[in-house]
């Protein structure tokens, strides 16, 4: 309980950390930062209900997308600049990590499996994202038919 | 504006915002509907990370090419929101060329946040990731130091005109060192944590993760290209690691 609160605050800080290095000003600064607390916290959330940790990064980065897409629309702003700075908490750096370390230790089958479940990761928080953003992109052909509106919020 | 302003226009804006960190789909419908808003009947682009190609048929039936390389990357996400927002603009104003010269000048000149306070935000970063991964509180003090150090190693090497795979080896290999060496004094105690912690401001996770959506999406050719990237500097940042791990024997 200690270690998720402790999670919960550093994910705020590294993704308020983040969006100062990607040049974010005033309310995107913000937004961007309590994307971080976000997206951990429903990766928190999740780990009762699902044993699978590629799942619940898989739904973490869908749910990440789906606030990113919102305030993108809200102070009318690509998606990119709230996704990129709140996802950094499920980045697999960790995995990534000790491939690199499996590597030093000249433990290869080890390190080729961990090299493996890297890309998982990677695979499923893209999934993640591109579900999401491709059914945001159907339900607006759908509800929206003017040209002049399907120009604009395709971007 | 005549077609070869306009062209030249669009890709300025393509090419800013494909460096500022733009996904390729979006760089790629800006250009284009820059285009068509001016009565272009047809616009092709194409979009890699190092390259633009635009083709055009103007009202009048000519057709003009232009192609940029594409140099550099740093993401700066107040450009790129920018840049979007002026696009936008061109498309439902159309203004003449002099107005959109002076509008994009204005955005390229804005000046990024000074080193110092970026060097800060590392050291910030360094310290929360230290202790997400399960670090104690000595750990993220000496993480501190080790974004600091991270920081200005880069900015050092970047203004050198260093390359991103040397960068980053440096990055890692002083990075490491250091730790070790703050361990051994004795400030540091749990020195995983601290490398996991640092290391996540150089780790391309987010280029490599974007990668993938680029490839899902359907960009294979700018997908496998930023895929390779994001390989080539994780294989940077592990040489660097393991130069470090030699010489201090095992970390």
């Amino acid at each position: 309980m200690e270690q998720s609160i402790i999670q919960l605050i550093t994910a705020t800080l590294g993704s308020f950390g983040f969006s100062v290095l990607y040049n974010h000003r005033s309310n995107k600064l913000i937004i961007a930062t309590l994307g971080g607390l976000f997206s951990w916290l429903v990766y928190l959330l999740l780990e009762p209900l699902f044993p699978s940790e590629s799942i619940r990064y898989l739904i973490s980065s869908s749910a990440i997308t789906i606030y990113a897409e919102i305030f993108a629309r809200v102070l009318r702003t690509p998606t990119t600049s709230f996704l990129v700075p709140s996802i950094i908490p499920l980045v697999p750096g960790r995995a990534l990590y000790y491939t690199m370390n499996y590597a030093l230790h000249s433990q290869w089958p080890e390190c080729v499996e961990s090299a493996m479940y890297t890309m998982q990761l990677a695979l499923f928080i893209a999934v993640g994202i591109i579900a999401v953003t491709t059914s945001i992109r159907i339900l607006h052909s759908i509800s929206v038919n003017s040209k002049h509106h399907s120009v604009y919020h395709r971007r | 504006m005549n077609p070869e302003q306009l062209i030249s226009c669009a890709l300025d804006i393509g090419e800013q915002m494909l460096v500022s960190g733009a996904e390729i789909g979006r760089v790629e419908v800006s250009i284009r509907y820059i285009c068509l808003a001016y009565g272009c009947q047809r616009a092709d682009v194409f979009t890699i990370t190092s390259s633009i190609v635009v083709s055009l048929i103007t009202a009048d039936g000519r057709h003009i090419t232009q192609t940029r390389r594409i140099n550099g990357s740093g993401t700066d996400l107040e450009k790129l929101h920018k840049l979007n927002h002026l696009s936008r603009y061109i498309c439902q104003n159309k203004p003449d060329y002099q107005e959109v010269v002076d509008k994009y000048t204005e955005i390229c000149n804005q000046r990024r946040f000074p080193v110092w306070v970026e060097a800060l935000a590392s050291a910030l970063i360094a310290c929360s990731f230290t202790l997400f991964f399960g670090g104690s509180w000595i750990d993220g003090m000496a993480a501190l130091i080790l974004g600091v150090l991270v920081r200005y190693t880069t900015y050092i090497m970047e203004r050198a005109g260093m390359n991103q795979v040397f960068t980053n080896v440096t990055a890692t290999f002083l990075l490491c060192l250091v730790s070790a060496g703050l361990t051994k004094l004795g400030i540091g105690e749990n020195q995983h944590a601290m490398n996991i912690g640092t290391i996540m401001l150089l780790i391309p996770g987010v280029a490599l993760t974007n990668s993938l959506r680029d490839m899902i999406s359907g960009d294979i050719m700018s997908g496998l290209l930023r895929f390779f990237n994001a390989v080539l500097i994780a294989a940077a940042i592990a040489a660097g690691y393991i130069l470090a791990g030699q010489i201090v024997g095992g970390l």
